[in-house]
C-alpha cells in the first residue's frame, strides 16, 4: 500500500507477523514457568501478590490484542465476498491477516489459561 | 454399594473385579476425590464423543450445499473453537484447586519409603519418636493424615497405592511428599509404577489400613524389647551370613542392605508382594531368588539343603 | 517463446527426449542405488519405514501374547523389556517420523509442481542414514542386545553401566544418527515449501499438505535438538563418567526427563499433523468442493505447533515438581485441544457443505477420526493433573496413546495409502480388500485398546511383563490380545492387497477426480516430475483452471525443456511465489551414500568403544562432506541466465537470503542453536538444583581471563568473516582472503583459549555436574570454532580455485550465516561459564 495510510496500515503482515501472537504466548508461558520454577527452587516460595506476573500478563495480552487488531484492520479491506481464495495480492493479504487474527485469538485464550494456575494455586506446594 | 455399582460393567466384561489394587475401589480420601473427577471427565467425554459422531454422520448424509460457507464458518467458530475453549476453561477452574495437597501439621505421622531394585524400605517416623524400620509393607491409620516421604537409592521408582491416592515418583537425590488420609480399614496392594529394571513387574507391597488405635498399638510394640528365640533356624541364619544384609531387631543383625526382617512373620506376602507367606515359598525364595524374581540383588543359596532352607524360613515366619 | 511455440508436436517430442535423457535414473546392480530423484528415494524411504512398522508390530504381538494370561512365562522379563523398548522406539523413530518424511519426499515436489526438492542428494543422504541406523537399532534384538530401558530411557537405570548394557548405547547412538537424518529431511522440506513453489502459488494458494509439512518440519527443527543435547549428556555420562544424572555427584535424573519430553511431546504432534494433512487433501476430493476454512487450518497447524512445546511437563506430573509448575502445563495441555477441535470441525463442515462420495480412503479417514476423537478426549482427561496421578504409567495411558497414534497416525496413513497408491504406482488398490482390512483394523483396535482404559484404572501398571491372577485383570488382557491379533490380521490383509497390486491393470489418470496439483501425475510415470512448471491461480488448479492438465502436458507453462542437459527447478519468493532463479539440482551420485556410511561408522563404532576407528570415520565423513560440497554446490553456471518461457529470463546463480542454500544453512543453524540452548538449559537447571552453584570447592570455575580471551577471539573470527564478505562483494578479493586467513587463526586460537579455562583451573568433569557441564559447553563451543575454521578454509580455497568470485559468492554468504550463530554461541557460552559464577 501507499505511504499515506495510517501506521498500522503501513505495517504489512507477512509470514513473520503470523507467528507474533503465538510467540508472545510462548514468551509469556516460558516466563511464567521459569518464574515459578526458579522462585520455588531458589527461594522456596513466590510473592503473594506477584506484580511482575500481573504486569507481564497484561503486556502479553495487550501485544496479542494489538497484533490481532492490526491483522483485523488489514484483513477487513473491502472487496468481493467470502471465500477469499484467489491468487491476488489482496486475498493473500486477507489470508495472512485472517490467520494472524485467529492465532491472536488462540494465543489470547492460551495466556488466560496460563493465568488460571496462579489464581488457584498461589504457592510452591 | 458404590463399588458394586462400579463393578457391574466390569464384571460383565471381564468376569472379575479387583478389590485390592484399583483406583475405582478406593479406601483413601485422595483416591475418592480423583475417582469423582474421573467420573465427571468420563461422562463429559462420552457426551462430547456422541455430539461429534452425530455431527459427522449428519455431515456425511447432508446433500450438497446444505451448509453455506458462512454457516460452516460459524460452526467451526462456535462448535470447534469457542465451545471447546469455554468447556476447557471451566474444566481447569474445576480441576486446578483439586491439585492442592491436604495440609499437614507437625504432629502428623511421617512414613519414609525408599524404592530399591525391587523392594521397598519403609520407616515409620512418629512425631518425636525414633523411626521404626520395616520393608515391603505399609500400614496406615484410618482417619489420620499421613505424609509419605519418598525417595530412591538406585534408580527411579514410583509409589502407587491406587486405592489410597495418586502415584508419586521416587527419584534419587530428591524427596517427594505425598499426603494421604485413609478412610476405610482393610488389606490393599501398592505397586511400583515407574519402570525400574528387570523385575519392575514384581515390585509390589501390601497396604494395611488399620483403625487408629490398633495402629498405635502395633507401632508401640517395638518399644518393649523383643525376645528372640534362638534355634536351629536362627543358627543357620547366622551361619549362612544372612545378617550381612538383613537386620532383625533383638538380635545382633543390624545390616541395612536388604529388607528389614524384624517382623517378617506378620507380613502378608513374601518377596515384595509376589509370593504367599508360606514356609515353602519363603524357603524356595531363599534358595533361588532369581527363579521368581529376575535381577534381584539377593544371592542364591543353592548349596543350602531344602530342609535347612525350611528351617530358616520357619525361623523367619516366627518373627512377629 | 509464447504459448503457441508448443503447438508443434515435433518440438514437444524433442523437449521430452531431452528431459527424459536428463532425468534417466542410473542403471546397474549398484549404480541404481546412487539415484537421488525424489520419486525413487521417497519410495525406498516409505518401504523401509513400512517394513520397520511391520517389524515393530510383530514385537507388539509377542508382547500381547505374553500378557494374554496372568502369570505367563512365555518369555522372560529380559526379553519382554527389550521388546517393549524396541516396539516404542521403532514405532516412533523408525516408523512415524521417517514415514512422514518419506511420504513428503514423494508428494511434495508433485504438490508444488517442482521437478524435485531443492537438495535431492540431502534426501538420499537422509535415507541411507535412516536405513543404516534403523537396521543397527532394530537388528540388536537378534543378538539379545536390544535397548531395554523403555523408549524414554530414563536414567539412572540406563546411565549406570552396572545396570544396563550395550543396548542403551545402541539406542542413544543409533537413534542420534537417525535424528540427524530427520533434521536433514526437515531442512529439505522447509526449503522446498518456502522456495520451490510454482510461480503464482502464493502462500494462500499452497496445498494444505504443504502448510502442514512446513509447520511440522519447523517443529522437528526445534524439538529434535533438545533430545540431541540430551543424548550428548547421556553418552558423556555412560562413556566418560561425567555425572549429569547421578544424584550422588550433583547430577539430577530429572534433567533428562525435561530434555527428553521437550522433544517427546512435540514429537506426538510431529507425527499427528502430517496425518491430518492427508485428511486435508482427501476430504475436499471426496466432498467435491474446496476445503472450507483454509485460514482455520493454518491457525490450527501453527497454533498446535506452538502449544505443543508447552506441554512437556505433563509427562512429569508425578515427579513431585511444585504444583504450580504442573498447573501451567495442565493449562497448556487443555489449550492444545482447541486447535485440534478446530481441525475436526473444519473437516465436518467441509463434508457437510459438499457432496460426499464414499470411498475406501474416506472410510479409513472416518474410522481414524472416530478413534482419534476418543484418544483426544482421554488426552483431555489425563491433562487434568489429579486424574493423571492415578492414570500415569498405567494401562490407561497405553490405551490413550494407542488411540491417539492409531487414530492420528497409522489409520490416516492407511487412508493416504489407498488414496495415493494410484499416484505412485498408477494402480488402484482393491476396495474390497481395503474394506475388509478396515473393519479388522477398526474392530481390532477397539477390542485391543478399549479394555486397557479399565485395566489401567483397575491398577495395572505399564511395562510389566506379567501380572498376578488375583488382580482380576486376566479377562481384559485376553480381550486386548485378541484385539491385537485382529488388528494384525487387518495389516496382513493390506499387505496382501499391496502384493497383488503389480498384477492389476493401470487405473485412469487422476482416478479420484481430485483438484490438486499432484494428480497431474501420469500412470505411466516419467522421471522428470512434471512436464512444465505451471502458473497457479487457484488452490485446486485441476478443477478451476481451464485446460490446465493439457497445458502442463504440452509444456505450455515454464521450464518445459532441458537445453543444457541439466536437472533444474524454479526458485520463487516466499510470500508470493514470484520466480527468482533456476537452480541446478544434484544428479545421481554415490557421495550421499558414502557420507552416510562414514557418519554411521562414527556412531556405530563409538557404541563398541572403538574410538580410534570412530575418529577415522569422522575424518572420512568430513572428507566426504567437503568433496560433496566442493563438487556439487554453488557451481558457477556457464551462462548467467536462461529463458523459462513466456519471455521470462531467470538467473542461473543465486546467493544470499533468496537462495535455497542460504535458507538451508539458516535452518540448520536454528536447529544447532536449539541444541545449544538445551545444554545451556542444563547449566541453569543445575544452578536451580543446588544452593551453591558453582559448588564452594570450585567457586572460581574456569576463571574469567581465559573465557574472555576465547570470547574475544571468537568474536574477532566472526567480525573478520563478516568484513571479508563485505569487501569481497566490493571486489577486494585479496583483502577478503587475508581477512579469512586471520579469521582461521582466530578460530583456531579460540579453541585453545576456550579449553584452557577449565583445563588450567583443573576442573575434573568426573567429580561433579558443575565441571561436567562447563566442560560440555566448552567442548561444544570449541568444536564449533573448529567447524568455523574449516568453513573459512573452504571458502578461501574456493576463492583461490576460482570457484567463487564477487558475483558468485554464495559460499561466503552461507558461512557468514554460520558465523552469526557461532558468535552467538561463543557469547552465551563464555559469558555463562566466565561471568555467571561472579553473579550467582
Amino acid at each position: 500500500m501507499t505511504d499515506r495510510g495510517k501506521w498500522h496500515e503501513r505495517l504489512k503482515v507477512t509470514l513473520w507477523t503470523l507467528i507474533v501472537p503465538p510467540i508472545l504466548w510462548a514468551g509469556h508461558f516460558l516466563f511464567s514457568y521459569l518464574w515459578a520454577a526458579i522462585s520455588c527452587a531458589k527461594a522456596g516460595a513466590f510473592m503473594t501478590f506477584p506484580i511482575v506476573f500481573v504486569a507481564g500478563t497484561l503486556l502479553a495480552l495487550a501485544l496479542i490484542g494489538l497484533s490481532g487488531w492490526i491483522a483485523w484492520r488489514q484483513g477487513g479491506t473491502p472487496g468481493s465476498s467470502a471465500p477469499h481464495e484467489d491468487g491476488t495480492d489482496i486475498d493473500r493479504l486477507r489470508f495472512i491477516a485472517k490467520s494472524t487474527l485467529l492465532l491472536a485469538g488462540l494465543s489470547f485464550v492460551g495466556v488466560l489459561f496460563t493465568v488460571l494456575p496462579v489464581i488457584f494455586l498461589r504457592d510452591c506446594m | 454399594m458404590r463399588r458394586a455399582w462400579l463393578c457391574t460393567p466390569l464384571l460383565l466384561a471381564t468376569g472379575g473385579c479387583n478389590a485390592t489394587q484399583s483406583t475405582l475401589d478406593v479406601f483413601g480420601a485422595e483416591a475418592r476425590e480423583i475417582r469423582h473427577i474421573a467420573m465427571i471427565l468420563t461422562v463429559g467425554a462420552i457426551v462430547i464423543l456422541a455430539i461429534v459422531v452425530a455431527l459427522y454422520v449428519r455431515a456425511v448424509r447432508a446433500p450438497e450445499g446444505r451448509l453455506s460457507h458462512e454457516a460452516g464458518m460459524r460452526m467451526v467458530l462456535w462448535v470447534g473453537a469457542i465451545g471447546p475453549a469455554v468447556i476447557l476453561a471451566a474444566l481447569l477452574v474445576y480441576a486446578l484447586p483439586a491439585m492442592r495437597p491436604r495440609p499437614t501439621s507437625p504432629v502428623d505421622m511421617v512414613i519414609r519409603v525408599e524404592g530399591e531394585q525391587f523392594w521397598w524400605r519403609v520407616a515409620y517416623v512418629p512425631p518425636g519418636a525414633t523411626p521404626m524400620l520395616s520393608a515391603n509393607e505399609v500400614r496406615v491409620p484410618v482417619g489420620r493424615t499421613v505424609a509419605f516421604e519418598l525417595t530412591a537409592q538406585d534408580v527411579l521408582h514410583s509409589f502407587w497405592i491406587p486405592g489410597l491416592a495418586g502415584k508419586m515418583d521416587m527419584i534419587p537425590g530428591r524427596t517427594n511428599r505425598l499426603v494421604v488420609r485413609a478412610e476405610k480399614a482393610g488389606r490393599y496392594r501398592g505397586v511400583c509404577a515407574e519402570f525400574c529394571g528387570l523385575s519392575h513387574a514384581l515390585m509390589a507391597f501390601d497396604v494395611i489400613a488399620m483403625p487408629a488405635d490398633a495402629f498405635d498399638a502395633w507401632l508401640a510394640r517395638d518399644s518393649v524389647s523383643i525376645a528372640r528365640s534362638a534355634g536351629r533356624g536362627a543358627a543357620l541364619f547366622d551361619a549362612q551370613g544372612c545378617g550381612g544384609c538383613h537386620a532383625i531387631r533383638g538380635t545382633s543383625h543390624v545390616a541395612t542392605i536388604g529388607p528389614d526382617l524384624s517382623h517378617f512373620g506378620e507380613r502378608l506376602t513374601v518377596g515384595a508382594g509376589i509370593l504367599p507367606p508360606s514356609v515353602e515359598a519363603t524357603a524356595a525364595f531363599i534358595r533361588a531368588p532369581q527363579a521368581t524374581k529376575p535381577g534381584v540383588r539377593m544371592p542364591a543359596y543353592p548349596q543350602l539343603s531344602d530342609a535347612d532352607a525350611r528351617m530358616i524360613a520357619t525361623y523367619l515366619k516366627g518373627l512377629r | 517463446m509464447s504459448l503457441h511455440d508448443q503447438d508443434d508436436p515435433a518440438v514437444r517430442a524433442a523437449q521430452e527426449e531431452r528431459l527424459r535423457k536428463v532425468w534417466t535414473p542410473p542403471k546397474g546392480l549398484f549404480l541404481r542405488w546412487t539415484d537421488v530423484n525424489n520419486n525413487r528415494v521417497g519410495v525406498w524411504y516409505t518401504l523401509t519405514a513400512f517394513c520397520f512398522m511391520l517389524f515393530a508390530g510383530v514385537l507388539a504381538l509377542i508382547i500381547r501374547t505374553q500378557l494374554a494370561v496372568p502369570d505367563n512365562d512365555l518369555i522372560g522379563a529380559n526379553t519382554f523389556n527389550q521388546l517393549f523398548t524396541l516396539h516404542g522406539s521403532m514405532m516412533m523413530f523408525l516408523f512415524a517420523v521417517p514415514m512422514f518424511e518419506a511420504v513428503s519426499i514423494i508428494l511434495l515436489p508433485q504438490l508444488l509442481g517442482a521437478r524435485d526438492l531443492p537438495f535431492p542428494r540431502l534426501s538420499a543422504f537422509g535415507y541411507w542414514s535412516f536405513l543404516l541406523g534403523g537396521v543397527f537399532v532394530g537388528g540388536s534384538i537378534f543378538f539379545n542386545a536390544a535397548p531395554d530401558g523403555g523408549w524414554f530411557m530414563y536414567p539412572p537405570l540406563t546411565t549406570r553401566t552396572d545396570l544396563s548394557g550395550l543396548g542403551a548405547d545402541i539406542w542413544m547412538l543409533g537413534l542420534s544418527f537417525i535424528e540427524v537424518s530427520s533434521v536433514a529431511a526437515a531442512v529439505e522440506l522447509i526449503v522446498g515449501v518456502l522456495k520451490c513453489r510454482p510461480p503464482g502459488m502464493r502462500l494462500n494458494l499452497m496445498p494444505l499438505y504443504a502448510w502442514y509439512i512446513l509447520v511440522v518440519a519447523v517443529m522437528i527443527l526445534f524439538a529434535f535438538p533438545p533430545l540431541i543435547a540430551g543424548d550428548i549428556l547421556f553418552e558423556m555420562e555412560r562413556l566418560l563418567n561425567w555425572p549429569f544424572f547421578d544424584a550422588t555427584r550433583g547430577g539430577d535424573p530429572l534433567l533428562w526427563q525435561h530434555l527428553f519430553w521437550i522433544f517427546g511431546h512435540p514429537e506426538v504432534y510431529i507425527i499427528f499433523l502430517p496425518s491430518i494433512a492427508l485428511f486435508a487433501m482427501l476430504v475436499p476430493t471426496f466432498s467435491r468442493r474446496h476445503l472450507l476454512g483454509y485460514p482455520w487450518i493454518v491457525l490450527a497447524a501453527v497454533g498446535t505447533a506452538f502449544l505443543s512445546f508447552g506441554l512437556w511437563v505433563h509427562h512429569m506430573f508425578t515427579t513431585g515438581l511444585p504444583k504450580i509448575s504442573l498447573a501451567f502445563f495442565s493449562a497448556a495441555s487443555e489449550a492444545v485441544a482447541i486447535p485440534t477441535g478446530v481441525q475436526i470441525f473444519v473437516f465436518i463442515a467441509t463434508l457437510w457443505a459438499g457432496r460426499v462420495t464414499w470411498s475406501t480412503p474416506l472410510l479409513y479417514a472416518t474410522g481414524s477420526l472416530a478413534i482419534f476423537v476418543i484418544g483426544g478426549l482421554t488426552g483431555v482427561m489425563v491433562a487434568v493433573a489429579p486424574f493423571d496421578w492415578q492414570a500415569h504409567d498405567s494401562y490407561f495411558i497405553v490405551a490413550h496413546l494407542h488411540y491417539v497414534l492409531i487414530g492420528g497416525t497409522l489409520m490416516p496413513l492407511f487412508a493416504g495409502l489407498y488414496y495415493y497408491w494410484p499416484l505412485v504406482t498408477g494402480k488402484k488398490l482393491s476396495d474390497r480388500l481395503g474394506r475388509i482390512a478396515f473393519w479388522l483394523l477398526f474392530i481390532g483396535a477397539n477390542i485391543a485398546f478399549f479394555p486397557m482404559h479399565l485395566s489401567g484404572l483397575m491398577g495395572m501398571p505399564r511395562r510389566v511383563f506379567t501380572y498376578p491372577a488375583e488382580l482380576g485383570l486376566g479377562g481384559m488382557n485376553m480381550a486386548s490380545t485378541i484385539g491385537a491379533y485382529l488388528f494384525a490380521a487387518g495389516v496382513a490383509v493390506i499387505c496382501v492387497d499391496l502384493c497383488l497390486s503389480p498384477h492389476r491393470a493401470k487405473s485412469p489418470r487422476n482416478p479420484w477426480d481430485a483438484g490438486t496439483l499432484e494428480w497431474l501425475a501420469h500412470p505411466d510415470d516419467e522421471d522428470w516430475g512434471i512436464r512444465s512448471v505451471p502458473l497457479i491461480e487457484s488452490r485446486y488448479p485441476i478443477w478451476d483452471q481451464k485446460d490446465f492438465v493439457a497445458k502442463v502436458d504440452e509444456g505450455r507453462f515454464f521450464l518445459a525443456d532441458a537445453e543444457e542437459g541439466r536437472r533444474e527447478t524454479i526458485v520463487t519468493t516466499v510470500l508470493d511465489a514470484r520466480p527468482l532463479a533456476v537452480i541446478r539440482l544434484g544428479e545421481p551420485s554415490v557421495k550421499p551414500m558414502l557420507t552416510a556410511i562414514a557418519l554411521g561408522g562414527v556412531f556405530i563404532l563409538t557404541t563398541y568403544h572403538l574410538y580410534w576407528a570412530a575418529l577415522a570415520c569422522g575424518v572420512a565423513t568430513l572428507a566426504c562432506a567437503l568433496w560433496w560440497l566442493w563438487t556439487g554446490t554453488a557451481e558457477i553456471p556457464e551462462k548467467p541466465s536462461k529463458p523459462i518461457g513466456h519471455g521470462i529470463v531467470l538467473p542461473l546463480y543465486i546467493a544470499g537470503p533468496a537462495a535455497p542454500g542460504w535458507w538451508a544453512m539458516f535452518i540448520t543453524m536454528m536447529a544447532d542453536a536449539t541444541a545449544f540452548s538445551g545444554l545451556i538449559f542444563g547449566y541453569f537447571f543445575f544452578w536451580t538444583r543446588h544452593a551453591e552453584f558453582p559448588p564452594m570447592a570450585m567457586a572460581d570455575g574456569p576463571g574469567i581471563a581465559w573465557p574472555m580471551i576465547a570470547l574475544a577471539l571468537g568474536l574477532a573470527s566472526w567480525l573478520l568473516t563478516v568484513s571479508a564478505r563485505q569487501v569481497h562483494a566490493r571486489g577486494a578479493v585479496g583483502l577478503a582472503r587475508v581477512a579469512l586467513m586471520i579469521g582461521i587463526l582466530a578460530s583456531v586460537a579460540g579453541i585453545g583459549a576456550g579449553l584452557a579455562g577449565p583445563w588450567e583451573s583443573g576442573m575434573d568433569p568426573q567429580t561433579h555436574s558443575y565441571p561436567a557441564i562447563v566442560w560440555t559447553l566448552v567442548v561444544w563451543t570449541t568444536a564449533h570454532a573448529g567447524v568455523a575454521a574449516i568453513m573459512q578454509g573452504y571458502v578461501l580455497a574456493r576463492s583461490i580455485a576460482g570457484r567463487m568470485d564477487p558475483q558468485h559468492d554464495a559460499d561466503l554468504r552461507n558461512i557468514t550465516v554460520y558465523m552469526h550463530f557461532f558468535a552467538l554461541t561463543v557469547l552465551v557460552t563464555y559469558a555463562t561459564i566466565g561471568l555467571f559464577p561472579e553473579v550467582a
